[in-house]
């Protein structure tokens, strides 16, 4: 029977399927950082055991960790002590840690050092306690985010409790224009579909928009399938994924490498498989998104006007655009293009990798940041920080009046005091502008790393456009 | 089994950010001081208000958005034992099946109550009773049953595993 990607990956890894339960998934490749982790290795502890696959199972500092000089003491004494306990668990379990004292030098945001380390791999099950775990979908492996209690389980028995989610071929033909990119395909999609859209299925991502993307713009596709509700995003592997995953430090090799290859060529969806739900988006006729409201799904064409409440049928999302609109301090049938901005934040597992970074430095190159404007550009690793400095990004950004991080989650999440202030405007690259997610009463606009670029040397949102052409 | 309480009621895509900040997630060390910042940038008054045995009834995709437990935890903490919503998000539905939140998927009755009216959710029957009338909602999967009646994912493996007479460890939400 034909079957697809996602089918593939599913019935190599079921252990065990009691009727009308979960199956009982076995996970390739376990993930963890300092913030969902702790109380989970308090439990194993407390309960007197071990991690089960301490080889499957790799550590990362990154959501808490300060984006400042990491020579100097950590002054936040509660990160200070998060990180202390991160360094216990893995010292004790014999799980690698890429963080301050060991694996400095290949730290990063989890979501992407996995792909960097090579230890993502295409047809893996891959768990962390983090919703962003799709990213690694890019690589046609299956990622689920989970809660502390899943962590536990997973660190315990390397399984996890799962129920088989339906398809969904998320469709996407056509070329993008120039100035318009991987961020606004999946903006896009969550504009069209909406937050909920993609509630008890997996995204397949194809379609010729997605077979001719570089493996870091895949992962910006897949990394916000979260934010459209699904519960992992998939690309079908290919020669690009091959290629990437090919010579890194985890990656199989010699005759390992070839058994590996030959799978790996086998997972793709046939050509008859069916999907339960079918979903598409036009990439010749997309322009750069912005989102103006509280939620990934308020998202519109840069140059487009707010959204109407009066005109909106549905009750409940009338409300929902009204309450998030006064949030926002924004008005219907406003224009965004032209609203001040406070901050502009380059970074996150979305939008960190070094591909951002030189998009973003080609746009500041020879330009300031507008004044009272201030920008945090992140890194989404150590090794693409070093990567940055070789090619002269960093003095770029410096030049241009922006602040060069160290890697981190840093002002997506805004635990570490990166962060919006009270009822100021942010144009961020990251993956959700939900109320206060970026610091309490922030307003978080998402776009491109092309449009925060540009927005930082205007001062207000801008398409990148105007200034490129 | 019933559950019976005043419905506190919200729209769709209510997220884990606005029921539980990002910010606390560390900061916050003390599980008792959970209860008091739950929704807090949903519903200011929900913390101060709820009482033990309220019933929290959403839209579409509820709790959607971020991994983190202490989104479920805080509502557990808060009083709260079940959550009637027209749909989960996956990641919140099984946190809170995880640490004993019964989520109950049924849209009729989301529909058939107002904020402050009383709800019952009937277990044992499938049906959530309200003002204006009863709707049956699907039976929990044996796996989900197990996991709430033992209290907990943690819980139900321990009496799997056969360890379950073993001192249950106070797990504290920031590490120690």
């Amino acid at each position: 029977m034909a079957k697809t990607l996602f089918e593939n990956i599913w019935d190599a890894h079921v252990v065990a399927q009691e009727p009308e339960s979960p199956a009982v998934l076995y996970i390739d490749l376990h993930l963890i950082h300092e913030v969902t982790s702790p109380q989970a290795f308090d439990g194993l502890r407390k309960r007197g055991i071990k991690v089960r696959r301490p080889d499957r199972t790799f550590g990362t500092l990154d959501h808490g960790i300060p984006t400042t000089d990491r020579s100097l003491p950590i002054v936040d004494e509660l990160a200070a002590r998060q990180i202390t306990i991160m360094e216990r668990n893995c010292a004790e379990n014999g799980i690698q840690l890429y963080g301050i004292k060991t694996g400095a030098d290949k730290q990063g945001i989890v979501h992407v050092i996995g792909p960097e380390l090579g230890l993502t791999q295409p047809g893996m099950t891959i768990v962390c306690g983090d919703s962003h775990t799709a990213t690694h979908g890019a690589f046609g492996s299956l990622g689920f985010g989970i809660g502390t209690s899943e962590v536990e389980m997973v660190l315990s028995t390397q399984c996890l409790l799962q129920r088989k989610p339906k398809t969904c071929n998320v469709r996407i033909d056509g070329a993008l224009k120039k100035g318009v990119t991987a961020k606004d395909i999946i903006l896009g999609i969550i504009a069209k579909y909406g937050v909920g859209g993609g509630t008890g299925l997996v995204y397949e991502y194809t379609g010729t928009a997605i077979r001719t993307m570089t493996m870091e713009e895949r992962m910006t596709v897949c990394n916000m399938s979260i934010e459209g509700g699904s519960r992992a995003g998939l690309i079908a592997p290919d020669e690009t994924t091959f290629n990437f995953v090919a010579g890194r430090e985890f990656a199989p090799k010699g005759a390992e490498w070839d058994k590996k290859l030959a799978w790996w060529k086998t997972l793709p969806s046939d050509a008859e498989a069916q999907y339960d739900v079918t979903y598409s988006l036009d990439a010749d006729a997309l322009e750069p998104m912005i989102t103006y409201g509280t939620n990934p799904g308020m998202g519109m064409n840069i140059t487009e006007r707010i959204p109407d409440p009066d005109k909106i049928a549905d009750l409940s999302q009338r409300k929902a655009l009204e309450k998030a609109l006064s949030y926002m301090g924004l008005q219907p049938n406003q224009q965004l293009l032209g609203h001040k901005v406070d901050m502009v934040f380059i970074g996150s597992c979305t939008n960190s990798r070094i591909s951002d970074l030189r998009e973003a430095a080609a746009l500041l190159k020879g330009r300031k940041v507008a004044e009272g404007v201030r920008v945090l550009v992140v890194p989404g690793s150590t090794p693409i920080k070093k990567q940055a400095e070789a090619e002269g990004l960093d003095q770029i950004f410096r030049a241009a009046g922006a602040e060069w991080r160290e890697a981190g989650c840093s002002a997506c999440i805004a635990m570490n005091g990166d962060q919006l202030e009270p009822g100021q405007y942010g144009i961020s690259t990251s993956n959700r502008n939900f109320e206060g997610r970026q610091g309490k009463g922030g307003r978080t606009f998402l776009a491109s790393p092309l449009t925060a670029a540009a927005s930082a040397v205007t001062g207000v949102v801008t398409d990148a456009r105007v200034l490129t052409n | 089994m019933k559950f019976a309480g005043a419905a506190w009621k919200y729209g769709d895509d209510v997220n884990t950010d606005v029921i539980f900040p990002g910010k606390y997630t560390y900061t916050l060390t003390d599980l008792s001081q959970f209860a008091s910042h739950a929704l807090e940038d949903l519903d200011p008054d929900f913390a101060k208000q709820v009482q033990v045995g309220d019933i929290i009834v959403g839209g579409k995709n509820f709790g959607c958005g971020s991994s983190r437990e202490q989104a479920a935890v805080c509502i557990k903490l808060a009083g709260v034992p079940v959550i009637v919503a027209r749909s989960f998000a996956r990641i919140f539905f099984r946190n809170c099946v995880n640490n004993g939140v019964l989520p109950v998927v049924c849209p009729e009755a989301v529909d058939a109550v107002e904020k402050g009216e009383a709800i019952e959710v009937d277990v044992a029957a499938c049906i959530v009773r309200t003002p204006r009338g009863e709707f049956a909602f699907p039976p929990l999967s044996p796996s989900v049953a197990a996991i709430l009646e033992a209290g907990g994912l943690i819980k139900m493996l321990r009496r799997k595993l056969g360890t379950e007479h073993l001192p249950m460890p106070e797990v504290k939400f920031a590490g120690e």
